[in-house]
């Protein structure tokens, strides 16, 4: 079933992309510090050095999280992935948002490499951006978070029931952004931006 | 584990194979003795090295024996002498014969091999010798003028220099495609890829490119070495006498030797190694001595070397007389047996001391017993006994020959027939043609599962897998027999030995089965082969075997299902397709319950139906590798080829039987010892391994006690795995992390079922990463596992439950030909000590240098060095200046576009820079440190223009660059033009791209009285963009200057580097003071319409773009006004968009 949805470009192309946040968010995760290095370990992926998690759990449940977004992409249902990290009171301090935009009508076959060139780049520039972030307060957690455009009835299909509504608490002002990486290759637009919360906010 | 107490009656046989094919048809003589010496082994083995010494000496020339060489310069002077006669000698006989000698292309060329390649360094020294070249043994810097290796490794990658004393370093292709062509190529796209200064891509399509040519070669090479077998096979096999069997085994180490030596012989003739070898082999025999604990030593050494000496007076070459000594061995071995008097017991020579040392040693183990185990560890021991040589036929292995699979290849499936059964009963006639079955319990009432059934039990319905119980049921008078562990390692052994003997190229499916590719053999009538082969097995081991024999290793196999039992079956090509239509899909290797049901459905049963499908449509049910695999199978198509050795990925051992814990504790006494039990079949395969996983087979909720007594019945199957950053064999490390897995579970002891653990990624233990490179290419050769192992000469003794015999005897053999190659490393390191010349040397590095070190250096030189660095500093001031003037050439450049606002040419600093930057390159002078990873690139553009640089700006990191100097940035925007020049040729009707620029100007003034009636559409459509032409025109100086940035920042339309452009020329623009309204609003307006037109996909360009603008802002009343005209604008659309607002920093 998989293999013939991977035949439309959409398909395709959800899979490079699931395969490439999973990657991009253990970097994500590396980069804020929340663990320590020593929990990641070096690694290769489309030949731009990477750090992966070495902690089982860790790796499965960012890879468990996104391949469950997998059919979402497909469908277009998907708008942002965000990583979200807290602090102790699960008050959010940063977010780094991927925002996800695939055309759907986008019909003839699409080159990997070219994709994979775009997308090398965030990997590439995610392992410079520390000074773009900020740093985080000892006990602080952090959670993936997708945003749909479209909430996927439930029961329709068993991943939609695998994701419950976030109880994520919102920042009262709009926050802040950075951005930190955008690439447009036809038929996937892909951007990545920071988000803080506004000034005022974080000082309450 | 059930090897300890293995036996075998063929191991000289194998061996025998083995140096025959080695060693070209040297062997002549041949006598009917087997080898049932059991006594001698201790003299056989002394009187191989001896044999070896006395080669030596009738080898090394035929002219007068000099006294012993004074040291060891003057020995290598003499032995180097006598290369090159040598090898004068065979170039004069070989170009007397005009039909060998071919046009003197290599005329002048004198190459040395380092280390491994494919062609051997023989075949390579054979094309020098035909084609008038010069081949030297030994590197010198004045004689060698190219070096040919295929692989390096990381040392000397790194010290190129000090390796190669500057001369180049080539591919053996190189010579192949000379050769090829008939003229003498051009080296320097054949320099080794790994040296650093060649792109990886380029490699890649270079080694695309050379394995053609090779592929080529190789079937003209293929099968010159033709093994002399036809006398010499019939000679042992049919020994059944276990003493003399294991006599042989244990003098098996020494017959690696013996052939490793041979090898390295014929690849380098040299003396010394040989030397060294003997030393070693001596050095092992002296271990051994006192595990038997035997001290009678007596060997009568002369004597055998009177029996020798015959055989070597005739002078040979050294790779023949080596063999003959093999030869000799052997007729010692075998006539000595005829002398009890000469007899010594020596602990080599009695097989069961050794063995039953093991067996004292190491008691008997739980595993021993099972078939599995058997079949699992088999493998490892085939490769052990039949290592495929490294030189000759391993060649034609790896390198995929397209005329093989296509033409008219022949290929020859033996199968045992019911080996399991057939190997008890040979001993009993009787029940030849009564239902037998193997199985390890006769309890009539049992759950033991039939490994194997004869004939006769078969047609009562009984099948492998099966439970006694019900087979008893079917077949009351069922016989049962059970295991017998050493008589299937027995024939399985006498099976291959025939197989090898009679045949170069055999793959062992498994201990009963194994392909044979007969194309290249001088066989007229494969079926002939067959049958001959099929009535030696019978008559060596007493069991029936069955042979197919077709295309391919798929038809072949086919045919062999036709064929049994006890018969042979020949698929012509022309029968394949009346064959495959009726034959049913399961048949296929490959498609199981799974895909037979799938298949099914579609209503396809046979390979008839499948062949309707098409490739697609199957590749799209069934994915892409089945799919094809299906298409193929059923047209009688399969490009496996025979000898295609896959080099195991994973080792690791499963218990899924009789899993029963009363506790933690049994549990962790269990997984201790599943621990022990891999590392051991790790350092058997001489590897490690870093990942580590654990499965367990855990009851399922619901299920009831299984069927099988002790069996795992239903079962979820569970797994974690662990990846550590150091490979390891080590039993405790596997302890630590298979203890801290089994911890992941969670689970009760009690319902485990079953437990395996598997180690891959391996790595081969002994070698470090850059020689894997170098394996890697032997790995696929199937010689790897003797290759790769390393262990500790005594490592068996302080080891291990249940390491056989012969395992530990190889291993140690092999250790032994490790420690060759190593010493033959260290040996061709010694060799390359000589300085790099002077012009090689990295002036810089060498003035950095430490003034102890430097005064060392020079003296090396003869005290040239100190003018050469006189000279070099020149060279790198020249260097260094680079940058400084290449600010000048752009201060230069927009003084003068100032001055007179057409641009002047920017092809005068552009070219001028390049010619610096090759001078720069050329003096070898390193490059101004500031220069950064950008730079490089571009400097690298300058030379050949192609797609090194991103197809446009946006794909360069605009963060990235704006951390460049600004000339830097100058260089690289202006090489991006220059570089797309698809892009602007359609731009710019036609305009070579150096003139671009000012051309591009040209050309769109003309043009704009026509276009300007236009521009009240948005001033970003069109390419280039409208507001570019309404900007040029106008008054106001710093719209006149963005619309000239925008060409000048590589037409890419991108507002961020056009502004990138600006910063470059700030300060100019910042003289402007009137500022009028109007081009603040229209500046606001493109910047708005630019904001619609990015702000959906790409936020990052608009946040560069006013990143800088509020840069600009702090300096320009201009750009501040504008500035703050669309903040607000910006805002709103990033909100709108995303919910949030811009952070903007400058």
């Amino acid at each position: 079933m998989e293999r013939r949805e991977n035949q439309t470009p959409q398909g395709q192309i959800a899979r490079v992309l699931v395969e490439f946040l999973e990657v991009a968010i253990a970097s994500v995760v590396f980069l804020k510090g929340v663990y320590p290095s020593g929990a990641f370990e070096r690694r290769r992926y489309m030949n731009v050095v990477v750090q992966r998690a070495c902690h089982p759990q860790l790796r499965y449940y960012i890879h468990a999280t996104i391949s469950g977004l997998l059919p979402f992409i497909q469908k277009g249902m998907v708008e942002r992935v965000a990583v979200i990290f807290f602090n102790a009171n699960d008050v959010p301090l940063e977010k780094f948002v991927f925002m996800l935009g695939v055309n759907l009508s986008y019909g003839s076959t699409v080159e990997e490499v070219d994709l994979q060139f775009s997308l090398r780049s965030f990997l590439s520039k995610l392992s410079i951006s520390e000074s773009l972030t900020k740093k985080l307060p000892p006990d602080s957690r952090w959670e993936i978070t997708a945003y749909f455009r479209s909430l996927p009835e439930a029961g329709t299909s068993k991943e939609a029931n695998l994701w419950i509504p976030s109880d994520t608490k919102q920042w009262q002002q709009p926050p802040l952004i950075t951005p930190i990486k955008s690439m447009n290759c036809e038929p996937l637009c892909l951007q990545l931006y920071l988000e803080h919360p506004c000034l005022s906010e974080s000082l309450l | 584990m059930s090897l300890d107490s293995f036996r075998s009656s063929s191991a000289p046989n194998s061996k025998r194979t083995l140096s025959f094919s080695n060693s070209a048809s040297s062997i002549r003589s041949n006598d009917n003795n087997s080898a049932n010496n059991k006594r001698k082994k201790m003299k056989t083995t002394a009187t191989n090295q001896k044999t070896l010494g006395v080669a030596w000496g009738s080898n090394s020339s035929s002219s007068s024996r000099k006294p012993p060489f004074s040291d060891f310069g003057s020995y290598m002077t003499e032995k180097n002498r006598k290369l090159h006669n040598q090898f004068n000698a065979e170039a004069s006989t070989s170009s007397f014969s005009a039909s060998t000698s071919g046009k003197p292309i290599f005329a002048g060329v004198s190459i040395f091999v380092d280390g491994f390649t494919v062609p051997s360094s023989q075949e390579l020294r054979g094309y020098m010798l035909k084609y008038g070249g010069r081949f030297e043994n030994y590197f010198s810097r004045h004689r060698v003028t190219h070096i040919i290796c295929t692989n390096l490794p990381d040392s000397k990658v790194k010290n190129l220099r000090a390796f190669s004393a500057g001369l180049p370093v080539v591919k053996p292709t190189w010579i192949l495609d000379s050769v090829a062509s008939n003229r003498l190529l051009t080296w320097v796209p054949y320099q080794l890829e790994q040296l650093p200064n060649n792109q990886p891509k380029l490699s890649a399509f270079f080694s695309l490119r050379n394995s053609k040519m090779s592929e080529d070669t190789f079937t003209n090479a293929l099968c010159q070495v033709e093994p002399d077998i036809e006398d010499s096979s019939a000679r042992v096999g049919n020994s059944k006498d276990r003493y003399s069997s294991d006599v042989a085994k244990v003098v098996e180490p020494s017959w690696q030797i013996t052939i490793e030596a041979d090898d390295v012989v014929s690849e380098n003739t040299d003396a010394i190694m040989m030397e060294e070898q003997l030393t070693s082999v001596g050095v092992k025999c002296d271990e051994e001595d006192p595990v038997g604990g035997s001290n009678d030593a007596a060997k009568d050494v002369m004597n055998f070397q009177g029996e020798l000496k015959p055989n070597n007076e005739e002078p040979s070459t050294s790779v023949t007389s080596l063999c003959s000594n093999d030869q000799n061995v052997n007729e010692i071995a075998s006539s000595s047996s005829t002398r009890p008097s000469k007899q010594c017991h020596s602990t080599l020579s009695d097989p069961n001391f050794v063995e039953n040392y093991f067996k004292l040693k190491f008691g008997i183990c739980n595993v021993q017993s099972s078939r599995l185990h058997f079949i699992g560890t088999w493998r490892n021991r085939y490769r052990k006994r039949f290592p495929i040589p490294s030189t000759g036929f391993d060649n034609e292995i790896s390198n995929i020959n397209a005329s093989t699979v296509s033409g008219n290849a022949v290929v020859i499936h033996v199968d045992m027939d019911c080996f399991f059964v057939s190997v008890v009963i040979r001993n009993h006639p009787e029940l030849l043609d009564k239902p037998v079955a193997v199985c390890h319990s006769n309890n009539s009432k049992g759950t033991a599962e039939i490994s194997s059934a004869n004939y006769p039990a078969r047609s009562y319905g009984i099948r492998a897998g099966m439970f006694v119980r019900d087979a008893k049921a079917l077949c009351p008078h069922l016989v049962i027999f059970p295991y017998n562990f050493e008589a299937y390692e027995e024939v399985a052994d006498q099976f291959y030995s025939i197989l090898h003997r009679c045949c170069n190229k055999v793959q062992a499916v498994s201990c009963d089965e194994a392909f044979l590719d007969v194309t290249h053999s001088k066989v007229e009538d494969p079926e002939l082969l067959a049958s001959s082969i099929r009535k030696e097995i019978y008559e060596t081991t007493g069991c029936t075997a069955s042979a197919g024999i077709a295309g391919n290793m798929l038809m072949a196999r086919i045919a062999t299902r036709t064929a049994k039992p006890d018969g042979q079956y020949h698929i012509t090509p022309e029968r394949v397709e009346d064959h495959l239509s009726q034959l049913p899909i399961n048949a296929l290797p490959g498609v199981g319950h799974v895909l037979q049901e799938k298949l099914k459905t579609q209503n396809v049963h046979t390979c008839g139906q499948l062949m309707m499908i098409s490739k697609v449509s199957l590749q799209k049910d069934y994915g892409m590798k089945t799919g094809e695999m299906l298409w193929n199978y059923s047209r009688g198509i399969d490009n496996r080829l025979v000898g295609d050795f896959q080099e195991c990925k994973s080792i690791g051992a499963d218990v899924n039987w009789g899993v029963r814990f009363k506790d933690m504790k049994d549990c962790e006494k269990f997984l201790t010892s599943l621990c022990k039990e891999v590392s051991l079949r790790l350092q058997s395969c001489g590897m490690q391994g870093r990942t580590f996983s654990l499965k367990i087979k855990k009851k399922r909720k619901d299920a009831d006690e299984p069927a099988k007594f002790m069996g795992c019945g239903d079962c979820e199957n569970l797994s974690h795995s662990v990846t550590i950053p150091l490979a390891t064999d080590n039993v405790e490390v596997l302890q630590r992390i298979v203890k801290q897995l089994f911890g992941n579970f969670y689970i009760d002891v009690k319902e485990i079922r079953g437990i395996g653990m598997h180690v891959s990624r391996l790595e081969s233990s002994e070698t470090s990463k850059q020689e894997k490179y170098n394996l890697k290419s032997w790995f696929t050769s199937g010689s790897a596992s003797m290759e790769k192992q390393k262990h500790p000469i005594g490592h068996d003794k302080q080891n291990m439950d249940g390491t056989s015999v012969l395992e530990s005897s190889a291993l140690q053999g092999s250790s032994v030909q490790m420690d060759n190659n190593i010493q033959d490393n260290q040996a061709s390191a010694d060799r390359i000590s000589t300085p790099p010349p002077l012009c090689h040397l990295d002036a810089e590095v060498i003035r950095n240098l430490p003034p102890e070190v430097f005064s060392e250096l020079n003296e090396i030189y003869g005290g040239k060095l100190v003018d050469y660095i006189a000279k070099g500093e020149g060279i790198s001031e020249s260097s260094s200046s680079l940058r400084n003037s290449l600010l000048e050439q752009e201060a230069i450049n927009k003084k003068e576009e100032l001055l007179d606002v057409e641009p002047i040419p920017q092809k005068n600093p552009l070219t001028k820079i390049e010619a610096m930057q090759n001078e720069a390159e050329g003096g070898e002078a390193v490059p101004d440190s500031g220069s950064g990873p950008s730079f490089n690139v571009t400097r690298n553009s300058s030379f050949e223009k192609d797609d090194l640089l991103p197809s446009s700006l946006s794909q360069v990191d605009g963060s990235v660059l704006r951390e460049l100097p600004e000339d830097l940035k100058a260089v690289i925007v202006q090489q991006l033009p220059a570089h797309r020049r698809q892009e602007i040729c359609s731009n710019v009707a036609l305009v070579p791209p150096n003139e671009n620029l000012q051309v591009a100007l040209g050309v769109k003034n003309s043009e704009n009285p026509g276009s300007t009636h236009v521009l009240n559409e948005s001033l970003w459509a069109g390419n280039p963009p409208k507001w570019v032409e309404k900007f040029k025109i106008s008054s106001c100086l710093i719209l006149k200057k963005l619309a000239e940035m925008y060409y000048k920042s590589g037409l890419t339309s991108t507002l961020s580097s056009v502004l990138y452009q600006i910063i470059s020329e700030f300060h100019q623009l910042n003289l402007a003071h009137q500022i009028s309204d109007d081009s603040v609003n229209i500046t606001c307006e493109l910047l708005k319409q630019y904001i619609k037109v990015k702000i959906g996909k790409d936020i990052e360009e608009i946040y560069i773009c006013f990143r800088l603008l509020k840069r600009f802002a702090a300096k320009s009343h201009f750009f501040l006004q504008v500035y703050n005209g669309v903040f607000p604008y910006l805002q709103e659309a990033v909100d709108d968009n995303y919910g949030g607002s811009l952070l903007i920093t400058r």
